[in-house]
């Protein structure tokens, strides 16, 4: 009853559509005080705040599932059934994942430095089983 | 920064601005902001009035009257204050940051 007067084509007042997002901007963690009296252009920065803050958190939980993973294919060798006995589970990462630039500069530095090092000893181990003639030497 | 309007009148300063507060009073007053242009006599006067509900909640209307009355410029000044005007609602309602997907258009006029 009465709902004849309402026309359903107006578009809604300025206030309404404040009310109706309100409750959104304090679930990202306005103030009432700053939605309704601060400077108007607030909300901008809270919305890109928050798409941060999802950003963040939908990084941190795949790492997470990254971790998970990793322990799961440590351990899969002794769930297997046929499992031989004396299987033992993979170690597990000694260390995180490196995230910034810089750690995965020093990781990468790390790797090619421990390849070298193997290398050197690969060709030192042939080189020792080398029957190389007497009188030979480094500057010939 | 939200947009403003400063001046200095009998040595006081002003600085007018829209909130969503004051919009929301505006309208609990029955201030529609698409009537302005059909009555702009009576309802200019009224928008110019609603900007000091942020900083000078307190002037009274007699002073914004006279402050409005010796304003230069009217024309101008009326199109900013409808663009403060509506900048607490624009701010909610921003469209996204351009980038591929969004779907491009433009008017003939």
């Amino acid at each position: 009853m009465g709902g004849e007067l309402v026309d359903p084509a107006s578009p809604p007042s300025y206030t309404e559509i404040f009310e109706g997002q309100f409750p959104f901007y304090l679930s990202i963690g306005m103030t009432y005080d700053q939605y309704w009296n601060d400077d108007c252009l607030l909300v901008k920065y809270y919305r890109k705040a928050h798409e941060l803050a999802n950003e963040r958190r939908n990084q941190e939980l795949w790492l997470q599932g990254m971790y998970i993973y990793d322990a799961l294919c440590c351990v899969a060798p002794i769930l297997h059934s046929m499992a031989k006995s004396g299987t033992k589970p993979t170690p597990y990462p000694e260390k995180p994942y490196p995230i910034t630039r810089e750690a995965i500069e020093q990781e990468k530095e790390e790797k090619a430095r421990a390849n070298r090092l193997k290398a050197k000893a690969v060709f030192e181990a042939w080189a020792s089983k080398l029957d190389l003639p007497e009188g030979v030497t480094d500057d010939e | 920064m939200a947009k403003q309007i400063r001046f200095t009148y009998d040595g006081v300063d002003y600085t007018l601005e829209f909130t969503r507060k004051s919009v929301e009073r505006m309208e609990n007053t029955g201030f529609i902001i698409s009537e302005v242009f059909e009555k702009p006599m009576t309802l200019l006067p009224t928008l110019f009035a609603g900007a000091f509900l942020a900083h000078h909640r307190f002037v009274k209307r007699d002073v914004i009257d006279e402050i409005y009355a010796q304003l230069p410029d009217k024309q101008d000044l009326i199109a900013k204050l409808a663009e403060m005007y509506n900048e607490p609602i624009s701010a909610l309602l921003d469209e996204p940051e351009v980038e591929e997907g969004n779907v491009e258009w433009e008017a003939s006029w």
